[in-house]
């Protein structure tokens, strides 16, 4: 969950809302729920914290009163294409998505897939596991890994649809050439060596 | 000159030394993320601005239960505005560190402390660490983000 879902009340909670008990400021956040904001402005005009939310979210989740609610292309482009952050002022949310394409007209001409790499898929997690093996400690690792990070392409990472990175077991793997050529040629940067085969699933 | 991760390690080290002495060294730390698309803000941030050899900002976010548990050490009731004028002397403590720690080589901009989201658009580095702390399970984030010449 990043913030940026869309969730709206499901049958189950039209049927069932007059029988649900909940704290009131539990109330507060699964009635904003509305199929239009994000969680992140949900949470924000419900005036709970991020954390908070996220945990809450899941609850309803799990007890099937709010479902996610897949967006069109063109609320997607409207969402992510809005460069002037004074327009949007104090309503950034607690999750802020602030990262425009870099050229939003080039996401409507059709584009060539990324090639998929003919040694498999990286896995992150062993990317991450090898930075930190080279450092006194881990979070000195981990440290290292945000500077490896911070030198790879955004438009790479965006392609792949890589958001967060977990330091600790992140189950992604990175399946295209271009952003698997880039994270190791970072990682030899800062770490000054290279990624050992071990980071391809395949090895 | 770009900072290396022993520089970048600095950052956390003055927070959590500073939190654990106000917390008597229960502070517990979480798995710490990298994020490229979003950040996070929890009902009280204190966010300084940070230039010179690092380009970018350094913030604690925290829940007000996070900051109720720390006043509990302070020995003192939370009053109405209790949480931010905890984030404000935690914020305010930790630029003065980071400035005795750094000396000329970084300045820092006066603390800027605010409730939920910034009063002011932010401008984003293309990655931020996030490290999240526990105090008694309730949640603090320690977000540093500099810009991508600044860690070469």
């Amino acid at each position: 969950m990043t913030g940026t879902e869309i969730f709206k009340h499901t049958a189950a909670y039209e049927r069932d809302s007059r029988r649900i008990r909940l704290h009131a400021p539990e109330w507060k956040l699964l009635l904003a729920f509305d199929g239009q904001r994000t969680l992140a402005e949900v949470a924000l005009s419900a005036e709970v914290s991020f954390a908070e939310a996220f945990s809450l979210t899941e609850k309803f989740l799990g007890q099937g009163w709010i479902a996610e609610q897949p967006i069109t292309l063109e609320q997607y482009l409207k969402r992510t294409g809005a460069a002037d952050l004074a327009s949007i002022g104090a309503a950034v949310p607690p999750a802020v998505v602030l990262h425009a394409p870099k050229n939003a007209a080039a996401l409507e001409a059709p584009q060539a897939a990324p090639a998929p790499s003919p040694r498999g898929p990286m896995r992150l997690s062993a990317v991450v596991d090898f930075i930190v093996s080279q450092a006194d400690n881990a979070l000195l690792g981990r440290l290292s890994a945000y500077r490896v990070f911070l030198r790879v392409p955004h438009e790479l990472l965006q392609a792949e649809e890589i958001v967060s990175v977990n330091l600790v077991n992140d189950s992604s793997l990175i399946r295209t050439e271009a952003l698997q050529k880039a994270i190791a040629e970072a990682v030899q940067e800062i770490v000054k060596r290279p990624l050992p085969d071990s980071v391809y699933a395949g090895a | 000159m770009p900072l290396p991760e022993q520089d970048l390690y600095s950052f956390i080290d003055v927070t959590l030394s500073h939190l654990n002495k106000i917390a008597a060294n229960e502070i517990v730390l979480r798995d710490p993320t990298i994020e490229f698309q979003s950040l996070v803000f929890s009902s009280h941030t204190g966010l300084v601005h940070l230039k010179g050899a690092a380009e970018g900002f350094a913030y604690l976010t925290a829940s007000q239960q996070f900051l109720q548990h720390l006043s509990h050490f302070y020995r003192s009731r939370l009053g109405e505005d209790g949480g931010r004028e905890i984030m404000t002397d935690i914020a305010e403590s930790l630029a003065i560190n980071w400035h005795k720690r750094f000396g000329p080589v970084l300045s820092f901009s006066e603390p800027h402390i605010f409730s939920t989201v910034p009063d002011d658009p932010m401008e984003i580095p293309s990655a931020v660490f996030v490290l999240p702390l526990d105090l008694h399970n309730e949640h603090a984030f320690f977000v540093l983000g500099i810009s991508h010449s600044s860690a070469a």
